[in-house]
């Protein structure tokens, strides 16, 4: 082994601009692969951790009107063909009748944190002259703050304002800023669907950096809602904080099971962000791959440069001993090193990058509203960056040194 | 005398072409052999198959008495590694070495530590008279100079048989005498020598001289 390391090494100290350009190209593959991974995860981790923070991470709902298809089975059975057209939503209230009894039965288990209910509509807040559409929320703020950690994204932490004062709401930063609301405690009308028009004080702002939350939602206490719409001691929506955000999914499925009631899991209800993600996924790994097969190209043009330069010492040391073997290890080697170089200095560039990136102060505006880049800085894109140029390295080094090593040392001393 | 390598009925034919034609051959051991011819005879061929670079087409080489395979790859470098050592008309040195890590490379293959090796190789170099110039490239030194490391090269493991293919054909008249000179040294020191050229002023000075014509040996 130490003669082919011996030569191996000397041929990549001695040819340095060779060295230098290959090693390059690697770790730009590498460098690109380490940024564009930390802010793609970055970004939709951040999103996916603000949505399961503000939509709770199950939510149980009134069930969606029925399916018109199953009427027809529920009379006739499963082997019928019918369809009934015309269907109005069925007269069913929007409410969940049992709420308290859901709320305490599951408060027990030690897989939920806290559970909180809801009394949600719509309404037109009005400030001045200026209206706009709102998602109403009614919320017990001291049974809220155990099922969400709605405190994290108010303003000015007067969430027990809702509490003392009763005709006092928070809204959105953003609906704020679009009706004109710079500072609290100013005065508001809202809009009931049912016709009532009452005042209320904006006492403080949600801001949670997602925007279709924030140009939208208002909070209440629940009480002064139910009051309003004449529904006392009505919900139409539980919010459930789990323990494992991941078992959301599974026990979604056992809430609607034992409730009757459906549960609304974060990934049902994000899931067009979740595909969406996963495409992104796709289009940023693809393009990545793309540079990374490109700098193993240049691996390969230098490695194959190389031997055919190479070809009278390759016919030489064949004559002295060496053997197939020792020729493919000596230039395979020779690849895998300027891979491996290149991807630690990669890592190294990559590193600089994110530094650099994350000190950046720039608005970001849209989806989600930042300041600066949201970067995912885990070590595991770099062992996946390195991982990959050494793989592409060893295959791109692989061809030029089997041909080295085919190569007759007869025909080379032959032709001189 | 000992018969170092045999071969019986050697034929080599690449395409067309009938190089070799029923060649017999005995290297004794201790010689110093030379076959002349003219260029095309098939000489450098012979000297191919000598030294176990190329296969025949048809025919038996023995070395001390045993029959080469000549499809063990392993055991032909080995022979070549440790009982042959090479020098042709062009150097071959390589560029990116020293002249001291060149003549170290078929130590290494022989797995000689780099240390001892790096003794070895520096001796050798003493011994062809290029002491003072160990860490110089090859490009750094003369035409004379370099054909002195190949052969410090050439006797790095102590090889059995020295295969010289126009040793001097890139050198002008003194350099060549020295060549020859150390060759016929090393004949004395008991290497056998085994000498392709077609000058016969250098054939005349080795112990034996076989000419080739057309791929034949016509006289030994």
């Amino acid at each position: 082994m130490t003669h082919t390391v011996f030569i191996t090494l000397k041929f990549i100290l001695e040819r340095k601009r060779q060295t230098v350009v290959s090693i390059l190209g690697v770790s730009i593959g590498v460098a690109a692969f380490i940024v564009m991974a930390s802010l793609m995860n970055g970004f939709q981790k951040y999103f996916i951790e603000q949505a399961i923070d503000l939509n709770a991470h199950i939510t149980i709902k009134v069930k969606p009107e029925a399916n018109p298809s199953k009427i027809g089975k529920k009379y006739f059975g499963d082997d019928v063909l019918l369809n009934v057209y015309g269907l109005k939503p069925p007269d069913k209230r929007d409410k969940i009748s049992n709420y308290r009894f859901i709320i305490s039965n599951y408060s027990k288990d030690p897989q939920f944190l806290g559970l909180a209910p809801h009394l949600v509509g719509q309404g037109i807040i009005r400030f001045s002259t200026i209206e706009r559409s709102a998602t109403i929320i009614g919320i017990d703020p001291n049974l809220e703050r155990k099922a969400s950690v709605i405190d994290k994204f108010i303003v000015n932490k007067r969430l027990n304002s809702l509490v003392t004062d009763r005709n006092s709401i928070i809204i959105g930063k953003l609906l704020a800023k679009d009706l004109g609301i710079e500072e609290h405690n100013k005065k508001v009308l809202i809009v009931f669907p049912n016709g009532v028009v009452e005042v209320f004080k904006v006492v403080d702002f949600f801001n949670s950096g997602i925007t279709t939350l924030d140009q939208t939602r208002v909070y209440m206490n629940i009480r002064t809602y139910q009051a309003i719409l004449g529904r006392p001691n009505e919900v139409n929506e539980i919010i459930v904080k789990l323990k494992d955000v991941n078992q959301a999914q599974k026990l979604s499925i056992a809430i609607e099971r034992e409730t009757g009631y459906y549960a609304e899991s974060w990934q049902k209800a994000y899931k067009n962000f979740l595909q969406l993600f996963k495409i992104q996924n796709y289009i940023t790994y693809m393009i990545v791959f793309a540079v990374l097969v490109v700098s193993a190209f240049g691996i390969f043009n230098i490695i194959m440069m190389i031997v055919m330069e190479k070809k009278k010492d390759i016919a030489i040391l064949m004559a002295m001993g060496y053997e197939r073997g020792d020729i493919v290890k000596i230039f395979t080697l020779q690849g895998l090193i300027n891979g491996l170089v290149g991807a630690f200095l990669g890592s190294l560039v990559g590193y600089s990058i994110q530094e650099w990136l994350v000190s950046l102060n720039l608005d970001v505006e849209g989806l989600v509203r930042a300041k600066g880049f949201i970067l995912d800085r885990s070590l595991v894109y770099y062992i996946y960056g390195v991982l990959f140029a050494f793989l592409f390295s060893l295959l791109a080094s692989f061809y030029p040194s089997y041909r080295a090593s085919k190569l007759n040392p007869v025909d080379i001393f032959r032709s001189g | 005398m000992l018969v170092l390598i045999d071969l019986r009925m050697v034929n080599k034919i690449i395409g067309q072409e009938h190089i070799l034609k029923d060649v017999n051959l005995s290297v004794y051991k201790g010689e110093f052999l030379s076959i002349i011819g003219p260029s095309g005879s098939g000489k450098s061929s012979l000297l191919y198959i000598v030294g176990l670079l190329d296969r025949p087409s048809s025919g038996e080489i023995l070395i001390e008495e045993k029959t080469i395979d000549f499809s063990d790859q392993k055991r032909l470098s080995e022979v070549r590694n440790k009982k042959f050592g090479f020098v042709f008309q062009f150097h071959y040195l390589i560029n990116e070495l020293t002249l001291t890590e060149n003549v170290m490379v078929p130590l290494l293959k022989a797995g000689i530590p780099i240390r001892k090796a790096r003794e070895r190789a520096l001796s050798l170099l003493e011994m062809v008279g290029l002491k003072g110039k160990e860490s110089r490239k090859p490009y750094q030194i003369s035409g004379g100079e370099q054909q002195r490391v190949s052969i410090a090269r050439a006797l790095s493991n102590n090889p059995d048989l020295i295969i010289a293919d126009e040793p001097t054909g890139n050198l002008d008249s003194k350099n060549t005498q020295i060549v020859m000179d150390m060759f016929k040294e090393l004949n004395k020191e008991g290497k056998t020598i085994v000498m392709v050229t077609h000058e016969m002023d250098l054939a005349n000075q080795t112990n034996r001289i076989i000419s080739m014509r057309d791929g034949r040996v016509v006289s030994v």
